[in-house]
């Protein structure tokens, strides 16, 4: 599948606003998100790719060996595993308010709303690094959506070759303009604590606590198409015209632009 | 009104050419210096303002001034050529002549201004005058007036008083004028827009139009119905001269319209469903008109969904007709739909019917604008998802499900009564014949309601949702023999694969006969099992109750698929008994056998007379019922 998109920065005090904007335009209300994402580095096995081909073999072997070695070396991603939350597992309480609150009897009701780690559901998302040299001003990449159990995701992705490197969460509201999805978002920080980046949490800290990562409050408004067949240049023109139309007509509100294709590279070095 | 105020002074009665005719006409520039001096320059004259000045002038002096141009016609035209040119010659003239006067003009100044700088005034000096005349051999000087007499002074400021006065006494009354107009304008305007206010309070969307000025749109359709009329649902909303609001229908029709139904039971219609009653007692009332404009979009698009449902609906027997819709729906059950104006005093004659008649119509007639309004929802809910990634294919437009529904139901009941007065049928048989078979229950139209997602969606929407699924009833009964008991269960949609009605017959049974014959398709087939269950179920019920009378005799079953029991017991002498059970009767027919051959159950014919054939019937429906009791019979056959 290909993604197209177009990104634009929302400053803080125009947020309320292009909401409202937003809201006219698509005729609904938004959908707000909360978005927990895990990142993932893929590494290199030991012993896989290891393997150093003499100089003298001949022709059809060296091409089929080739075509192997880069697959396994060539293309190292980082990848990000979402899950959605809700607001309410953001608890102002610790792990130890949890515990007290499970091993009290009829407390169920309270403790209903806390966030379970086991019962997260997950996704994985890659992206690739968005195409270079398209003459469109859009931005283009391929991209590749999987569902993946609940709960601890990290035994799986380790057996995958990736490993945990940190995690964020991404604050926002969805729209739906026809095919276009406009998601209106930021990104917060956990506040940093003692085993970070270790493995993902267990539990969520409240919301309130979750520092802005953009010190100026600033949000990004992400308008995406997803095309299903990447080489039918057809759809792909049509997905282009449809976010070029939606730009037109958010023009006097804010300026959608294709991004810089090297800050969105998800190569691992 | 439509003219733009710098035009005004053009227009204003006093600038009128006075109608006196002349012996002599003008030459041209005469003419153009006149009208020039009289009228202002040409560049703000247009034809517009020229025919509303003909127009003017014909309706004050009222005399046809079309004398001259009756005669110009005619002329001809080669005269007419000759006459152009000669004007023509005549403006080029004209222009030579004041070419020249503007050199001299030119010349003099130039010729004054070389005294103090030669070098400049030398440039536009004509090049006679230079050879004529030496630079700066013309000069000039200002010289006093001489003073002018008392008496003039005054006069002068007596009339500069008098126009200032004027002037002033004009532009006040200009000013009043415009405040006025202003004043009427402020009190239109803040009418027109407390009643759009009051409008959009009563929850319209109303948006405001850039390109017609002073003029709002609001939506009456939904914004979830297929685009034509979601575009037509616009209607604007436009400000009268003072300032009251009136509806632009555009392309709203004008009269009310609905979608009737109409049910017809055999030849005869018996129902007809009315238009919904109109609240609003003011029917020139802004609201009065929103809302008949709104409910007539409304209906236009539940025809039109109608329509093409109907037409998905071809194979199940639906005819689409010009002007209406014809669903068979169950035997001798018809449904009409058609869209009629509302007000049409002709359609009446279902009114004056009572309320219970009309109950199967009206029903009818709300359940598809429920599941219309739902399907609106439903597509608001669709849109408002992350769409699926966009392919080369044209996505499909589901018809809404707006007549299956009921159609179901009517197929449903009409199957369920069939198949209950069966059951009732040969349950009568059983109990007339002394069988004291348990009597079944049905429980009708159970929804299969669906495990609601996540967040539950609202209770309203569940229970349509649950109105769409397919529509099941189920039938249950013991039997005599212990512990065994049957379920039928019939289901019915029209909405999803498989379609129509499907039965399903199980049997909870010890006994190794008894056989759930499954799902079925056909109520002959479903039928013939409850019948093939029964008679099952009556030979092993013959066989408790026989045993007792004659001991060591009992009958014993060889082919109970068949009803066919032996007598056994005796050595050489066997009996058979044929039983047989169909929806009107039950019948035992008792012969006897000479002898079975070695498997033992093949029963060879028998050379039986007539007069050794007993038979019993019991047939409730034409009272052929036997004096004795099935019990009896058996007995005097078993000894």
């Amino acid at each position: 599948m290909h993604e197209l998109l177009l990104f634009a920065s929302v400053p803080q005090h125009q947020h309320h606003e292009l909401l409202q904007q937003l809201a006219g335009l698509t005729a609904m209300q938004p959908r707000h998100a909360l978005e927990r994402r895990l990142i993932f580095k893929a590494y290199r096995k030991p012993g896989l790719g290891a393997s150093r081909t003499g100089g003298s073999q001949d022709l059809q072997a060296s091409g089929d060996l080739q075509r192997v070695t880069k697959m396994l070396n060539g293309g190292m991603f980082y990848t990000q595993v979402v899950g959605p939350v809700a607001e309410n597992d953001f608890s102002p309480s610790g792990p130890d308010a949890d515990v007290q609150m499970s091993g009290t009897e009829g407390n169920s009701a309270g403790s209903a709303g806390a966030y379970d780690y086991e019962q997260q559901p997950w996704r994985l998302e890659f992206r690739d690094v968005p195409e270079a040299g398209t003459r469109s001003a859009v931005t283009a990449r391929v991209m590749a959506t999987a569902a993946l159990p609940c709960g601890d995701v990290v035994p799986a992705m380790n057996a995958w070759g990736y490993h945990f490197v940190t995690e964020y969460v991404v604050e926002g509201d969805m729209f739906t303009y026809g095919d276009i999805v406009l998601f209106l978002h930021r990104v917060l920080h956990y506040p940093s604590t003692s085993l970070e980046d270790k493995e993902p949490r267990k539990h969520l800290p409240a919301l309130s606590e979750m520092s802005v990562m953009e010190k100026s409050g600033s949000y990004v408004l992400q308008a995406s198409m997803t095309v299903l067949d990447g080489s039918n240049q057809e759809t792909m023109k049509t997905a282009s015209r449809h976010l070029f139309a939606l730009r037109e007509k958010l023009r006097s509100a804010v300026k959608l632009e294709m991004a810089d294709r090297l800050s969105l590279d998800t190569r691992a070095k | 009104m439509g003219i733009a105020p710098s035009h005004g002074r053009l227009l204003h009665p006093s600038l009128r050419v006075t109608a006196e005719k002349k012996d002599q006409p003008d030459t041209l520039p005469v003419e153009i210096a006149q009208i020039n001096e009289q009228w202002g320059s040409f560049r703000d004259v247009n034809e517009d303002i020229l025919q509303a000045k003909i127009a003017q002038e014909q309706e004050q002096n009222g005399a046809p001034p079309s004398d001259e141009e009756a005669e110009e016609t005619d002329l001809d035209t080669a005269e007419r050529r000759d006459r152009l040119y000669k004007k023509r010659n005549e403006i080029i003239q004209f222009a030579a002549q004041s070419h020249t006067e503007a050199m001299f003009a030119l010349d003099f100044v130039s010729l004054l201004l070389s005294k103090h700088a030669p070098r400049q005034a030398e440039t536009s000096m004509s090049p006679f005058l230079k050879q004529v005349a030496p630079l700066g051999s013309l000069n000039g000087e200002v010289v006093n007036p001489p003073a002018k007499s008392e008496a003039a002074l005054n006069d002068i400021a007596t009339v500069s008083r008098g126009w200032r006065i004027q002037n002033f006494n004009s532009a006040s009354s200009k000013l009043l004028d415009a405040a006025s107009r202003l004043d009427s304008e402020v009190t239109a305007e803040s009418r027109y827009w407390n009643e759009v206010l009051a409008v959009k309070a009563k929850g319209w969307k109303i948006a405001g139009c850039h390109k017609i000025v002073k003029h709002s749109e609001f939506s009456t359709a939904s914004l979830e119905a297929t685009p034509i009329f979601r575009d037509r649902g616009l209607a604007s909303l436009r400000r009268s001269a003072d300032g009251a609001l009136l509806l632009d229908k555009g392309l709203i029709p004008a009269g009310s319209r609905f979608v009737r139904v109409r049910v017809k039971e055999g030849s005869n219609i018996s129902s007809s469903s009315r238009p919904s009653e109109q609240n609003s007692s003011n029917p020139d009332s802004v609201e009065y008109q929103i809302l008949q404009a709104r409910d007539s979009v409304f209906e236009e698009e539940l025809y039109h969904e109608l329509v093409r449902e109907a037409r998905a609906m071809a194979p199940s027997g639906v005819t689409v007709r010009q002007d209406h819709i014809r669903v068979p729906a169950s035997d001798d059950l018809e449904i009409l739909l058609d869209l009629v104006d509302s007000n049409d005093e002709s359609l009446g004659c279902g009114r004056n019917s009572s309320d219970s008649e009309n109950l199967l119509a009206d029903g009818l007639a709300h359940s598809i604008r429920i599941l219309l309004a739902f399907a609106h929802r439903q597509n608001l809910h669709r849109r408002t998802q992350i769409p699926s990634p966009l392919t080369g294919k044209k996505r499909p437009n589901p018809e809404y499900p707006l007549l299956r529904p009921a159609l179901a139901y009517f197929q449903h009941l009409s199957y369920v009564r069939r198949l209950e007065s069966f059951l009732r049928d040969i349950y009568g048989v059983l109990h007339k014949a002394g069988l004291e078979t348990p009597d079944f229950t049905i429980s009708s139209f159970i929804n299969e309601s669906k495990n609601p997602g996540h967040p539950a969606p609202p209770t309203l929407e569940v229970l349509l949702q649950n109105s769409l699924s397919p529509v099941k009833s189920v039938f249950r009964g013991d039997l005599l023999s212990s512990g065994s008991s049957f379920e039928i269960t019939v289901r019915t949609t029209l909405l999803a694969p498989p379609l129509g009605t499907a039965y399903k017959v199980t049997v909870n049974s010890p006994a190794p006969d008894f056989k759930s014959p499954g799902p079925l398709g056909l109520r002959e087939e479903v039928e013939a099992a409850i019948i093939h269950i029964l008679l099952l179920d009556v030979r092993p019920a013959d066989e408790d109750q026989k045993a007792t009378p004659a001991e060591g005799h009992f009958w014993e079953p060889v082919y109970p698929h068949l009803g066919e029991l032996v007598l056994a017991g005796q050595p050489r002498k066997y009996k058979k008994m044929k039983v047989s059970l169909s929806r009107h009767e039950l019948s035992l027919s008792v012969h006897r056998v000479r002898k079975f051959d070695a498997l033992g159950h093949g029963g060879q014919e028998p050379e039986s007379q007539p007069s050794r054939l007993h038979v019993w019937i019991c047939n409730p429906s034409e009272g052929t019922t036997a004096e004795s009791s099935l019990i009896d019979f058996v007995s005097s056959q078993t000894s």
